[in-house]
């Protein structure tokens, strides 16, 4: 339960479907730990660094799938659904078998805070894979943390184009990294 | 790339996105009125048209009316990952069993060689390939909304746009066929519908991963 002066997760998720940029980066940093927990507790095998590859692979999808959350619904069992149907695809796509009981899912808890050490490698590399434009777009946003507005001045592009190019990048990113890791 | 970076670059994509529902509720009127106009255009609607409409020969379009809504309402709750979709499934089964049984009555009170000199006619062939090139398009539309969601099981989901399609489609083609005789329909329109099922199932379980 979060504390009571934090918005809850369905109250962050509707003003994400709204355009809240703060409110959607807030619920992802939130989201993040409790999917890591749950990567962790049934891959943590593979090592700390092929998990946080499939926590990364994870939140991409919960970006992605997001509109098939129902606003009126409550936003925890639509999470676990999608972390638990992605770390079963991402361990058996990396050759692994992990079963996650459904009642097992709400009870894990969330990785320690604070600790995002692990430069996970999947992502980059298809990145890299990207047309050279959206690659740029994706890490001039995340990694030198530029707003679209600050791309777009420096690409010569509208913020609304590199809008855009950035959720392209994003749906073929997903695409991508499906036919590198299978 | 570090998962921070990440997020800060998923979070600056707020394009708005819409829901599966929404598609659907987009996307399927139109597919059935376009089907509905490559009947009238390439099929022709038969010519007692007004009064099959208003006496019995009317459940042939309401049967599969009927099936669709049901399979809608079930493709609708697939599409989310969480849900539990008992109801609609079991609504979808209790229709199944009720085509069976009117199957299983059609066999004990009419003789085989009854059936068989009704279905000896060119349009039973012409009905089982005429409802999936109806329903094609419903089906398209269908596999596309439901592309926006997260179903659990692809293939599953998949099989209830194919049944939401069929039914569509058979229910546009019964404005076309002549032949109204229940052990006429059951085997024609079922088994189209079965094939629109099918081939949703098979399309569904590719194109719906994710």
């Amino acid at each position: 339960m979060p504390p009571l002066d934090e918005p809850s997760w369905e109250t962050l998720m509707r003003a994400a479907n709204r355009g809240d940029q703060r409110s959607y980066a807030r619920l992802l940093g939130a989201v993040t730990p409790v999917v890591r927990g749950i990567v962790r507790a049934r891959g943590g095998v593979l090592g700390p660094e092929a998990c946080e590859d499939v926590v990364q692979e994870v939140l991409l999808t919960i970006h992605l799938k997001r509109q098939s959350w129902r606003e009126d619904a409550p936003l925890r069992p639509w999470l676990y659904a999608v972390t638990r149907h992605k770390v079963v695809d991402a361990f058996r796509a990396r050759g692994h078998r992990v079963e996650i009981p459904v009642e097992d899912v709400a009870e894990i808890l969330p990785a320690p805070q604070g600790e995002d050490p692990f430069e996970a490698r999947d992502m980059a590399r298809v990145i890299g894979r990207l047309e050279p434009r959206a690659a740029e777009i994706v890490r001039a946003i995340g990694i030198e943390g530029e707003s679209a507005a600050e791309a777009g001045a420096r690409l010569g592009m509208s913020e609304g184009a590199v809008r855009v190019a950035l959720h392209r990048a994003f749906k073929s990113l997903a695409r991508l990294r499906e036919r590198m890791i299978e | 790339m570090k998962t921070d970076a990440l997020i800060a670059a998923l979070a600056a994509d707020t394009t708005p996105r819409v829901a599966p529902g929404a598609r659907l509720a987009r996307v399927l009127p139109v597919a059935f009125v376009v089907s509905g106009l490559m009947l009238v255009a390439f099929w022709h609607v038969r010519p007692d048209l007004a009064q099959a409409l208003t006496s019995a020969p009317v459940y042939k379009t309401l049967v599969p009316m009927v099936l669709a809504l049901a399979a809608l309402w079930l493709a609708r709750g697939m599409a989310r990952p969480e849900a539990r979709v008992g109801a609609e499934a079991a609504l979808v089964g209790v229709l199944g069993l009720g085509m069976l049984a009117a199957l299983v009555y059609g066999l004990s009170t009419n003789s085989l060689s009854e059936i068989g000199a009704l279905l000896d006619t060119r349009d039973f062939e012409n009905c089982l390939v005429s409802v999936p090139v109806l329903a094609a398009l419903p089906l398209g539309g269908a596999l596309w909304a439901l592309k926006a969601g997260a179903p659990r099981n692809p293939a599953l989901a998949g099989a209830a746009a194919g049944l939401l399609a069929g039914g569509l489609g058979a229910a546009v083609y019964s404005l076309h066929c002549p032949h109204d005789p229940l052990m006429y329909f059951l085997p024609a329109y079922g088994g189209a519908m079965l094939i629109v099922v099918a081939l949703g199932a098979l399309i569904g379980g590719r194109v719906l991963r994710w």
